[in-house]
């Protein structure tokens, strides 16, 4: 707007009831408001965000002619949009508002009332010579894309996605494993009401695979992201199955035609616990229901040379196909929801309990296994040597609330630990010892679990086990060495079988994912949610939401409620069909850009790009995020931003500094 | 409210909230792992979780005058594994034994009278400083004795009370002197001057004696003009890593194993003689399991050709104390008394167990605190003790030629 514009400023001051008038005098910074130039009116009053408060802003624009607004009151991340839209009811450009933030930057850090309103003085002053250098802005917003992709197919990823294609929205699937499920699909029972984990997980498996709204890609991975909220260029890179998805009817007779009479590579899904084949699917339920070569071991791939009794097996299906080559496919999605969920500890670290040292340490995830009935000893929980443990021990708080490993609680260890401590004595009979610190059981029906656990006859031993150590050399019975706490000596418990209540840990490819989605992981190494309390599924990253696991150890519950919220907001956001962009983006003055392109490798968006015919760069306005990297950098000053010119930051300066 | 033990309660409350080291006291959550842990724990009225409960809730007198307040021999095992973060080692039971003590509740006497001889004479055995230089006696490479003859020197080597006085670890001392020359460093001794550099005052709470000595050595070495210092103590060497900078007594310090691993390839070649033994090392808890330092001295022990080296169960930060830090050298009547085991039988009976038939140490004390157990346990003649300067000097041919 033109220099020669009569300005007709109004200022206004807030209480916010005693927050700012309890130190700053309100009265006198009205005063000093009035004096400033081109200030045509200055208020204060008790709640300028109430009703009442934006009401007096929208008459006096429409009495006295106001053309521009300073509000000082708290911090413009959340007022602003308040004060824009009054300005706005009342016919003024929503650009021709700027706040002075009185309260957090002054009133709730200063202690000497004097001083505050000096202080107050020049966040005024220099509010109101800054917004004599608005100009009035367009609003843009930009189209978002109607289609969303989930990563990671635990039970997190399959709730949100099926909650978005059941509302009619196209979802893409991420899953890095052969079959979608996540950990819950290699429970046995979940706590804390012993449903069987199978039978509540795998209908929902089963819609995911027949939703045509939902396209599954399992076995893949995040190759690269692109674009910004609304508009996200995804790279998934589709690893070979060596089995075409579309011929395979899922008979699984491959598997038993393999040269490979025994199974005996370890399989990862039994922790190792059980054996399969060079091709082989994970549990009998997997989805999609296409087993996966394992590259390493088949004898056609790994050496050129092998009869082939799958592909005789497959037979005219023809499904087979060793020539398959890693793919990289392109989607575009508006918005994306992490469900990377998490990785159980590993306990090998911990020197005091011998796991990986004495064979009959196991950690709680392969225990799950055991006494899953499609685990690798048909539900039978038995010792490495065949034998049934008559005396088990569980260890609580491996690896959590350990300032050596871990130092905040897992959360889901002392339920599981009580549900194992059930089931292992619904299934063998045996003495079970829970050795653990504080029993914490504060979701729906917990308390009673540990309850009824207690009554089934586990002993409960308040203290951290010191030690194992076998009784005699070899494999036999081990002695938990712990001081317990409320008998007030040190007990060494004789036991056949222990069993390491491991926390739940970050990915250790977690800094991958988060620095691919452009957002951040807090100290433990879980993804950051933009606010706990207030934004628990959204992150820094417009557009980019998480769910489950994978940011912050959760239970299934808790999971799928976060889950359900991430598709709720994700199909907000698409519903809404577009998106408000931030008004203070960067654009390129073409008069003076001299087309150097110093800007285009610098900007961390990639929102430059060169126009060669006209050798000058273009900012794509919908990339931009306003950070005035190129600002700083053009060497022609050609490079501006919106509400952060010169004139405006130099007018604000002078205000704060030169304010009396 | 005031503290049931009034202001002698409030002090030290007030003294464990700034403790130097980990986290303080009053964080523990009572889950027992020190008490489990530690290898003394099953005899203490108060291992250490029940120190700190008793600690917190003002029971003061009942802890100071127990006598488990002097059974800890400072292995760090508890510290290390505290979930917590709390530095019990060296901030809480020192804490608490100074407490006593200046409530008049006095330590068992052996280690009073250890504590008169550090104050009295300087060294932990009581013997006259005048006979400090005894060790070097007819020695055949040259000693320089910065005390009477000071000059720039790249290492200034504190050579211990054990290695001066004991006549078991003076061969060690002759041993380290031939092989730093062989090596060509430039190293000087402080002579009769020296003085115990004081661990075990301070973690047996004698924290006025331990600041006299801080003192003491301070204006030694600050007469001196050295690149570091090297000791074979690995408390001392804790001592001087942490302890005195906390008096702005800042020197750089090797210990032993430390010192050497840097001559690693120099060294090489100068290992002629095999010895033939199957070695276990004992890993001892000041440059070990507190320090972190578990690969230098096992570097050395493979240097030396005719070695094979075995491990046992307990090792690195797992390893059995020998119950000889922080005062445990003068506490095994006391420790037995009251119900606890001598913690080095257990440490030689685990060490013939992996077959060896030798025991390397490094650390002064633990020569003969293994030895006697080797005695006590009938392993005397199958299991020998041998500190790992020892072994690396019999490889090196730097035998007592003088002497012989
Ligand atoms: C031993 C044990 C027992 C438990 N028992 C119970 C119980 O009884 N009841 C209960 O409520 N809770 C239980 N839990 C907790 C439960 O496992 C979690 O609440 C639940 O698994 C979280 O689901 P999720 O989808 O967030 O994560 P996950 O189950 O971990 O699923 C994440 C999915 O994402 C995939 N993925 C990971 N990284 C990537 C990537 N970069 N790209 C693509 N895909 C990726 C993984 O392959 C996996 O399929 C137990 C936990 C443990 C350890
Ligand atoms: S190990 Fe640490 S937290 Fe646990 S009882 Fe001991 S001092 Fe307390
Ligand atoms: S340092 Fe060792 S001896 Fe002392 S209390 Fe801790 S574990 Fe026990």
């Amino acid at each position: 707007m033109s220099d020669n514009e009569t300005l007709r400023i109004g200022v206004y001051v807030c209480h916010c009831g005693t927050n700012i008038a309890a130190v700053i005098d309100v009265e006198a910074l009205t005063k000093f408001a009035e004096g400033l130039p081109h200030v045509a009116l200055a208020r204060n009053y008790k709640y300028m965000c109430s009703d009442p408060g934006q009401e007096l802003v929208k008459q006096d624009i429409a009495e006295y002619g106001l053309n521009r607004i300073v509000v000082a009151a708290c911090s413009p991340n959340l007022h602003e949009p308040t004060f824009r839209r009054a300005a706005e009811d009342a016919g003024l450009n929503r650009f021709l508002v700027q706040m002075a933030n009185i309260r957090e930057q002054v009133a709730w850090v200063t202690e000497d009332g004097e001083l505050a309103l000096e202080k107050a003085k020049a966040h005024v002053a220099g509010a109101v010579r800054r917004v004599a250098r608005h100009e009035a802005l367009q609003r843009q917003f930009v189209r978002i894309t109607p289609r969303a992709m989930v990563v990671g197919g635990g039970i997190a990823g399959i709730q949100a996605a099926l909650t978005l294609a059941e509302a009619g929205k196209e979802v893409v699937l991420v899953e890095r494993e052969p079959s979608i499920g996540g950990h819950m699909a290699m429970f046995d029972k979940t706590f804390p009401t012993l449903d069987c984990a199978a039978c509540i997980l795998t209908p929902k498996m089963t819609s995911v695979k027949v939703n045509p709204n939902i396209k599954l890609l399992t076995y893949s991975e995040i190759e690269s992201v692109e674009g910004s909220v609304g508009n996200f260029k995804v790279k998934v890179r589709r690893k070979p199955r060596y089995i075409n998805e579309d011929l395979c009817v899922g008979c699984m007779q491959c598997i038993d035609g393999c040269v490979f009479t025994q199974a005996k590579f370890p399989n990862s899904f039994d922790q190792g616990l059980g054996m399969r084949k060079p091709v082989w699917v994970p549990f009998p339920q997997a989805v999609p229901p296409v087993p996966v070569v394992d590259p390493e071991v088949c004898l056609q791939i790994a050496r050129g040379k092998c009869k082939q009794g799958c592909v005789e097996a497959c037979g005219e299906r023809g499904a087979f196909d060793f020539d398959q080559q890693e793919k990289i496919e392109e989607y575009e999605v508006g918005a994306i929801i992490i469900a990377t969920g998490f990785k159980a500890f590993d306990p090998s670290v911990i020197p005091y309990y011998g796991y990986g040292k004495y064979p009959n340490v196991y950690t709680s995830l392969e225990v799950e296994r055991l006494l899953n009935a499609g685990g690798p000893t048909g539900g039978k929980l038995i010792l490495r040597d065949g034998s049934t443990p008559k005396k088990v021990g569980i260890i609580h708080c491996v690896g959590s609330r350990d300032v050596n490993y871990h130092e905040y609680c897992s959360r889901v260890c002392c339920m599981y630990s009580l549900k194992i401590a059930h089931l292992v004595r619904e299934k063998t009979g045996a003495e079970v010892y829970n050795c653990y610190i504080d029993i914490r059981a504060p979701g729906k029906g917990f308390e009673e679990f540990y309850n009824r656990v207690q009554n089934e006859g586990v002993q409960f031993v308040r203290g951290k086990v010191a030690d194992i150590t076998p009784v005699a050399n070899g494999s036999g019975p081990l002695v938990m060495k712990v001081d317990d706490t409320l008998l007030g000596h040190i007990r060494e418990i004789e036991v056949d079988m222990v069993i390491l209540a491991v926390a739940l840990e970050p990915h250790a490819d977690a800094g991958e994912v988060r620095r691919n989605f452009g957002i951040s992981c807090s100290n433990e190494g879980f993804f950051l949610e933009k606010h706990p309390k207030l934004a628990p599924v959204n992150t820094a990253n417009d557009g980019v939401l998480v769910a489950g696991a994978c940011q912050g150890a959760k239970d299934i519950p808790d999971t799928v409620a976060q889950a359900d919220a991430a598709a709720a907001k994700a199909l907000a956001m698409i519903d809404a069909g577009e998106i408000e962009l931030e008004p203070n983006t960067a654009w390129i003055d073409e008069e003076m850009c001299s087309g150097c392109k110093t800007c285009i490798n610098l900007c961390p968006f990639q929102a430059i790009t060169a126009d060669e015919e006209r050798k000058i760069a273009v900012i794509d306005q919908a990339l931009c995020k306003g950070c005035g990297t190129c600002v700083a950098a053009c060497p022609s000053g050609a490079a501006k931003q919106h509400l952060f010119g010169d004139r405006q930051i130099d007018e604000e300066l002078e205000g704060l500094m030169n304010y009396v | 409210m005031a503290p049931p033990n009034g202001d002698k309660g409030t002090a030290l409350l007030e003294k464990l909230s700034r403790i130097d080291s980990g986290k303080p006291p009053f964080g523990c959550m009572q889950c027992g792992l020190c008490a489990a842990t530690c290898p003394l724990g099953p005899a203490m009225e108060y291992p250490p979780r029940k120190l700190i409960l008793q600690t917190i809730a003002g029971n003061l007198d009942k802890v100071l005058t127990s006598p488990s307040l002097w059974m800890c021999v400072a292995c760090y095992a508890c510290s290390k594994r505290c979930p917590r973060g709390i530095e019990l080692t060296e901030e809480l039971w020192p804490a608490l034994r100074d407490a006593a003590m200046q409530e008049g509740h006095q330590p068992p006497a052996e280690l009073q009278e250890t504590f008169q001889n550090v104050f009295k004479y300087g060294n932990v055995l009581g013997k006259s400083p005048r006979q400090r230089l005894q060790w070097a006696k007819d020695l055949d490479v040259r000693v320089l004795d910065l005390s009477k003859d000071p000059k720039p020197v790249d290492v200034l080597w504190l050579v211990g009370c054990y290695p001066s006085y004991y006549p078991r670890n003076q061969g060690v001392a002759r041993s380290f002197a031939r092989i730093m020359t062989e090596l060509g460093v430039s190293w000087g001794i402080l002579g009769t001057k020296e003085k115990a550099v004081g661990e075990c005052d301070r973690m047996f709470g004698e924290e006025g004696l331990f600041e006299t000595l801080v003192e003491q050595n301070r204006q030694l070495f600050d007469e001196q003009d050295f690149g570091k210092i090297v000791v074979l103590d690995p408390h001392a060497f804790r001592a001087l890593q942490s302890f005195y900078p906390r008096f702005g007594a800042w020197y750089p310090v090797q210990h032993y194993t430390q010192f050497l691993e840097e001559y690693i390839e120099q060294l090489k070649p100068l290992m002629v003689k095999p010895v033939e033994a199957v070695v276990t090392y004992h890993d001892n808890c000041c440059v070990g399991r507190r320090c972190e330092c578990y690969d230098p001295p096992r570097e050395l022990l493979k240097l030396i050709p005719g070695v094979k080296l075995v491990e046992m169960s307990r090792n690195r930060d797992d390893s059995l104390c020998c119950g000889g830090g922080g005062g445990g050298m003068w506490l095994d009547a006391h420790i037995v008394a009251n119900g606890g085991r001598r913690l080095s039988d257990e440490r030689v009976q685990q060490a013939a167990d992996t077959g060896a038939d030798t025991l390397a140490v490094s650390c002064p004390y633990e020569l003969s605190r293994f030895e006697d157990a080797a005695k006590v346990t009938g392993l005397e003649g199958k299991l020998k003790v041998r500190d790992i300067i020892e072994l690396m000097a019999e490889s090196m041919d730097l035998g007592e030629r003088s002497i012989a």
